[in-house]
């Protein structure tokens, strides 16, 4: 295998298969015919046209190049007697075979994929609900100041008369030991603080709240009424509370914590959260915002999983779970929405039961139109909002009633119902694009009145969706989908050889990962920087374990240069490199499966037989890497491993838990590597940041990252949309000099518009 | 805390959730069953009584009314009045915290930072409280176990969470919130069955509509509405089914926006003991408290033409004769809510088993002082009534001067539970109260 030598010798081969292989793929093997060769020597087993038999049943396609089609035929086909079909006749058969049937495109041709009936994934149903609710209230943006507003006091109670402090806090983490917080307190024995503004939330899950005070106080996050953490009475030696909140990503949350010291010695308080697949950490002050945002409504039932058989989520399947939870979930909305009454239907003190009664009638019908994403038909509004305010039916019951229906029916629950080309239906299909969600009003208005009948105005409408917090955080959303950070928090290591790697570095690992995220999402040339920076974010906990000379007592996440003559690009970020780890050793293998599935886009088929890695020990005299090659060294393995391996070999600097390294068992790293070009040229790169350079260039990092990124947007199969979809938005990212907006854009567009309609 | 799992337990909308809505027990009471039902409810109420006008003189069975217990005239030979039961804890917080949060646990306050009248600050209990104990036992028997286990019902108690508005404890430093608001208890108990009815008046327009879009849309799509159809009629089929077996309880008739303010003290405290009640025909729970404002209570009995707050009245000396004939009037009030709650387990039959409610229910009356103007924790004004427990009843007892935790040892024990202490174990060497 040529990569796996030396690199001077490797470059040598590489020249003879340029020599040797290009030219004959262009005459000789034309001059041979394929689709004889198949039959007479390939047919028996794969079918006639690959569609497989009874002795050998998988379907033959697959994104191989007819260059590593024509290899792996010449090696290993017909089984058993590879040299009956060679060379020439070799890539003639690949060629013809890929043409055929084997490739995407030859597959989209026989099988146009369709696009399908999707209901609402459960991120959309939850997304939905809160917008709906929302659409009748307001919500702030996150603005240029961070932390919260803090009022203190120099009583217990809270009276404007008695505050001598009021400033803006970046977290809530205090020590006051025995004294007061500044000047001006008469009694160092009785104080209060009142904490208040949004929480800034950019990711979906469970956050744990917990706060940690000798003293008293009361926490409220996203319920101005009812308290999350009660701790207003201190008692015992108690001295940490908790409690737990879903929260949808892209959103601000109301938070206020009212804390007090009442003749207690000392006094300190301290808040902090667990976010998702994170540890405990006080509240960053990049989460939290003085100004002020409205409560959100958040569906917390539990859903089943959507599927995401197709490599990648979308609404597709329906089960009596999933019924049953969108039942369980009506009620929850229908009992939460009482708090929200007054605000959202215009409810006056002095309203009287007429005026009352008309005003949430009038409520449900907006509610009906908003959640359909259309107006109601006659039908529709006595079927599901009239019928339940007949006489005698109390106000409350008919509300109730009125949201469990509207909920419960198709036209919330499925998209894109009705007429394609309406421009609400448009509308739908641009929001479910760029927020994942329903249109806002905004939107609908849009519709209404048609300013979205141009491309002028979709565009302008795209931009306006894409440009609030929502937008950014729908494209970090993507870019953590698109490293597979979800599934990616099992990362424990072997205490003897990794001792100081812990749970919290692990933690901040992804925090760091995130910062990285966060910052490309909003940058303009955030691709290109996500494949190739040489910074990356540390607190000093990174920097000691790292070997970065940053302050061990750093608290704040700080962007350092690190180590920047060997990493490049999150590919060589530690958390990656530690994920894609065993918990001993390192993992090629995962590295390049990562890189080749993850970031080029290869279609990888399950090896053919499951086969468990080699343990290090029993093997002790080899390198990681040599081990490797080793057992992927079977022709069956080979067909694969060839490329996942070469990927892989080039991140062989870092060790299991992501630290650089120069020697393994005594012996200098060979972190040589490579990848065979679909032109069939063999693309050599030695370490991480050379790896970094390739996939930066590479068309085909950029055509997976798009088609990637539609999928995720849009949920419908790409080449449903045209064979040269996926090129088309490769060449306009390019284009546009790698900005991931305007690809979301282009993508949002695409699927908007009217069935039949192209870009001119 | 955890709503989540909380959330969905709560919730049972279709036959696979039906143990959480009916209890298999109540079908299968009766002769078939050779533990009879158990219940224990305790009703509290504020700030000391009027000793002389409480106190029987005589001892015995043969006792004297006086005028605070005459509402409860007619159930006598179903009452224990009994003297001379004190609340022996120490520690820290004023006597209304102690009263209140020792009341049922026996033990101490921890220190903490809720600031009373006098002493030093104080937090929550340390220990759990009886009713919540029977309830662990109760719910750890599947003989006896009851969709909620217990219930703790309030009636205008104010909206902050400290040592004088709670009473029922989970554990050290976990006291319980009552539910004051009749409409949220309802909601507790009953919501589920109500929304039964409201998903099944949108299911027919929602099978509708899916069959409609189903006709209209391409073949290959169809699959999945029509199966989604199938989930639908089958969840309505469900809840046809569940009805027809007689699924839906009695379910009581609340009249409605009764707000919570000061003057429907009583119209709350007659819906809130008819839904507890109810909750015991259904067998939701076999343990309840029920606590009419607050220790330091503060309502203002406008009903009885009474202008000044309880509490205030309550500090006045003995010889303010007219505060203490308010007093009385309002000790009577709370007598008369007993005598209610009395009268409708004891006119309630017992569902699947003999006798009514009373002959299996016992109640507990107690306060968190003795006095108001002394701040007393000696001579609680407590009062049983109720055959829940096969104690005695029908006397008056004076006891010397014990501590109530041997008091909750008898009401342990009663239930089978045979507790060698409860609360502060150095009050309960003598062991349970004699009461049978």
């Amino acid at each position: 295998m040529p990569n796996h030598t030396p690199n001077a010798g490797q470059h040598a081969v590489c020249v003879a298969v340029l020599l040797l292989f290009l030219p004959g793929l262009t005459t000789s093997a034309a001059e041979i015919d394929g689709a004889r060769v198949y039959a007479q020597k390939c047919a028996s087993c794969h079918g006639a046209a690959g569609e497989g038999t009874p002795d050998v049943p998988q379907k033959l396609f697959g994104d191989r190049s007819a260059f590593d089609l024509a290899e792996v035929i010449t090696r290993s086909m017909p089984e058993g007697e590879p040299e009956e079909c060679q060379g020439d006749e070799a890539r003639a058969v690949a060629k013809w075979m890929l043409t055929e049937f084997y490739s995407p495109q030859a597959q989209a041709r026989l099988n146009p994929p369709q696009k399908s009936l999707l209901r609402l994934t459960v991120s959309q149903y939850r997304n939905c609900v809160a917008d709906l609710i929302e659409g009748f209230t307001w919500a702030s943006q996150p603005g240029e100041k961070s932390g919260l507003t803090g009022r203190y006091y120099k009583s217990k109670s809270m009276r404007d008369s008695n505050k001598v402090i009021e400033r803006l806090d970046s977290m809530v983490d205090f020590d006051f030991a025995e004294g007061t917080p500044g000047e001006g307190f008469d009694k160092p024995e009785e104080f209060s603080v009142l904490w208040d503004g949004s929480l800034v939330v950019d990711e979906t899950g469970w956050y744990d709240f917990v706060l940690k005070t000798e003293n008293g106080g009361r926490l409220f996050v996203n319920d101005t009424q009812n308290a999350l953490i009660d701790a207003y009475v201190k008692s015992g030696d108690t001295d940490e509370y908790t409690g737990a909140r879903f929260l949808l990503a892209g959103r601000m949350y109301p938070i206020r914590l009212n804390w007090f010291k009442f003749r207690e010695k000392t006094s300190s308080v301290r808040l902090m959260w667990k976010p998702p697949h994170r540890e405990v950490q006080p509240i960053p002050s990049r989460h939290l915002s003085p100004e002020h945002t409205s409560r959100v409504l958040v569906v917390e039932t539990p859903f089943p999983p959507d599927d995401r058989s197709s490599g990648y989520i979308r609404g597709t399947a329906v089960s009596a779970e999933w019924d049953e939870a969108t039942t369980y979930a009506a009620i929850e909305v229908a009992d939460k929405l009482p708090e929200f009454l007054r605000s959202v239907a215009r409810l006056k003190k002095g309203d009287d039961e007429q005026q009352r009664r008309e005003k949430l009638q009038k409520f449900c019908q907006d509610l009906a139109y908003r959640a359909f994403r259309r107006p109601l038909t006659d039908e529709q509004r006595d079927n599901y909002v009239d019928r339940h305010f007949v006489d005698g039916t109390p106000d409350e019951i008919a509300v109730r009633r009125c949201v469990i229906g509207i909920l419960k029916a198709p036209w919330f629950l499925y998209r894109d119902l009705g007429d394609p080309n309406d421009l609400h239906a448009v509308a739908e299909r641009l929001s479910f694009a760029l927020v994942d969600s329903t249109p806002n009003p905004d939107l609908l208005q849009a519709a209404s009145k048609e300013w979205i009948k141009s491309d002028d105005g979709l565009d302008h409408y795209a931009w306006k969706l894409l440009n609030s917090y929502r937008g950014q955080v729908r494209l970090q959303e993507f870019l953590r989908v698109w490293l597979n950070m979800e599934r990616l928090h099992e990362a424990d290591k072997q205490a003897d050889l990794y001792p100081s790697f812990n749970r919290e570095i692990l933690s901040d690992l992804r925090t760091s990962l995130e910062f990285t995220l966060r910052e490309a999402a909003t940058s303009e040339d955030g691709f290109r920087q996500l494949l190739t920076t040489s910074e990356f974010w540390l607190n000093g906990r990174l920097a000691s374990f790292y070997g970065h000379d940053l302050a061990a007592d750093t608290q704040a996440f700080q962007k350092v240069r690190l180590e920047p003559t060997h990493r490049a690009g999150i590919t060589s970020h530690p958390f990656l490199l530690a994920s894609l780890a065993y918990q001993d050793v390192s993992s090629p293998i995962h590295r390049g499966v990562f890189l080749s599935r993850g970031l080029l886009g290869r279609t990888l088929k399950p090896p053919p037989d499951s086969v468990s890695p080699t343990a290090p020990d029993l093997e002790p005299h080899l390198t990681t890497r040599e081990r490797v090659i080793k057992q992927t060294s079977p022709q069956m393995c080979a067909n694969c491993h060839t490329m996942i391996n070469a990927l892989g070999f080039p991140l062989e600097e870092f060790d299991a838990v992501g630290r650089h390294r120069t020697a393994e068992k005594d012996r200098p790293i060979d972190a040589t590597g490579g990848y065979r070009l679909r032109d069939g040229r063999m693309k050599q790169f030695r370490g991480a940041v050379e790896l970094s350079r390739f996939l930066a260039e590479s068309r085909e990092t950029r055509r997976s990252f798009a088609r990637q990124l539609f999928h995720h947007m849009v949920q419908q199969p790409i080449l449903a949309y045209g064979a040269d979809t996926i090129d088309q938005l490769a060449d306009e990212f390019s284009d546009s000099d790698l900005k991931m907006n305007s690809l979301m854009v282009n993508i949002a567009l695409m699927a908007a518009r009217p069935a039949g309609k192209t870009d001119p | 805390m955890n709503t989540r799992r909380d959330f969905l337990r709560q919730l049972g909308l279709t036959a696979g959730a039906l143990p959480f809505i009916t209890n298999p027990q109540s079908d299968a009471a009766g002769s078939s069953n050779p533990l009879r039902k158990q219940r224990l409810v305790v009703l509290f109420s504020p700030n000391g009584t009027v000793p002389w006008d409480f106190w029987p003189e005589k001892e015995g069975a043969d006792f004297d009314i006086k005028p605070i217990l005459k509402p409860m005239e007619a159930y006598k030979d179903r009452m224990l009045v009994m003297h001379g039961v004190c609340d022996k804890l120490k520690g820290d917080g004023d006597r209304h915290m102690r009263g209140m949060g020792c009341l049922l646990t026996g033990a101490e306050l921890f220190p903490g930072n809720v600031q009373g009248g006098s002493d030093t600050p104080a937090g929550w209990a340390s220990g759990i409280s009886i009713d919540q104990e029977l309830k662990n036992v109760l719910q750890a028997n599947p003989a006896t176990r009851t969709r909620f286990g217990s219930l703790e019902f309030g009636v205008m108690v104010p909206d902050r969470a400290d040592t004088w508005t709670r009473m029922s404890y989970l554990g050290p430093n976990k006291p319980v919130a009552p539910i004051d608001n009749p409409y949220q208890m309802f909601k507790k108990l009953y919501g589920q069955m109500e929304d039964r009815e409201h998903i099944a008046s949108v299911l027919d327009s929602v099978q509708a509509d899916l069959k409609k879009l189903s006709s209209v849309i391409g073949k290959q799509d169809r699959a999945l509405l029509e199966e989604h159809t199938e989930f639908v009629r089958a969840m309505e089929q469900q809840l046809q089914a569940d009805d027809s077996a007689g699924i839906n309880h009695v379910v009581p008739q609340l009249e409605r926006n009764v707000k919570e303010e000061n003057d429907n003290i009583p119209k709350i405290t007659r819906m809130q003991m008819d839904l507890l009640v109810n909750s015991f025909v259904n067998d939701f729970a076999r343990t309840a408290t029920f606590q009419i404002t607050n220790s330091v209570g503060q309502p203002k009995m406008t009903w009885l033409g009474i202008k000044e707050g309880h509490h205030q009245l309550s500090h006045e000396p003995d010889k303010n004769v007219e505060a203490h004939e308010k007093l009385t009037q309002i000790n009577t009030w709370y007598c008369e809510q007993l005598a209610y709650l009395t009268k409708r387990l004891a006119e309630t039959p017992e569902p699947g088993g003999e006798g009514s409610l009373l002959d299996n229910t016992t109640i507990l009356w107690g306060n968190e002082l003795g006095q108001g103007n002394s701040h007393t924790l000696n001579n609680i004004p407590f009062v049983m009534v109720g055959n829940g427990l096969d104690f005695n009843m029908g006397r008056s007892l004076k006891f010397d001067n014990v501590p109530h935790n041997r008091l909750l040892m008898s009401i342990a024990h009663g239930f089978g539970h045979h507790v060698e202490s409860f609360g502060r174990q150095e009050f309960c060497g003598e062991g349970p109260l004699s009461l049978t």
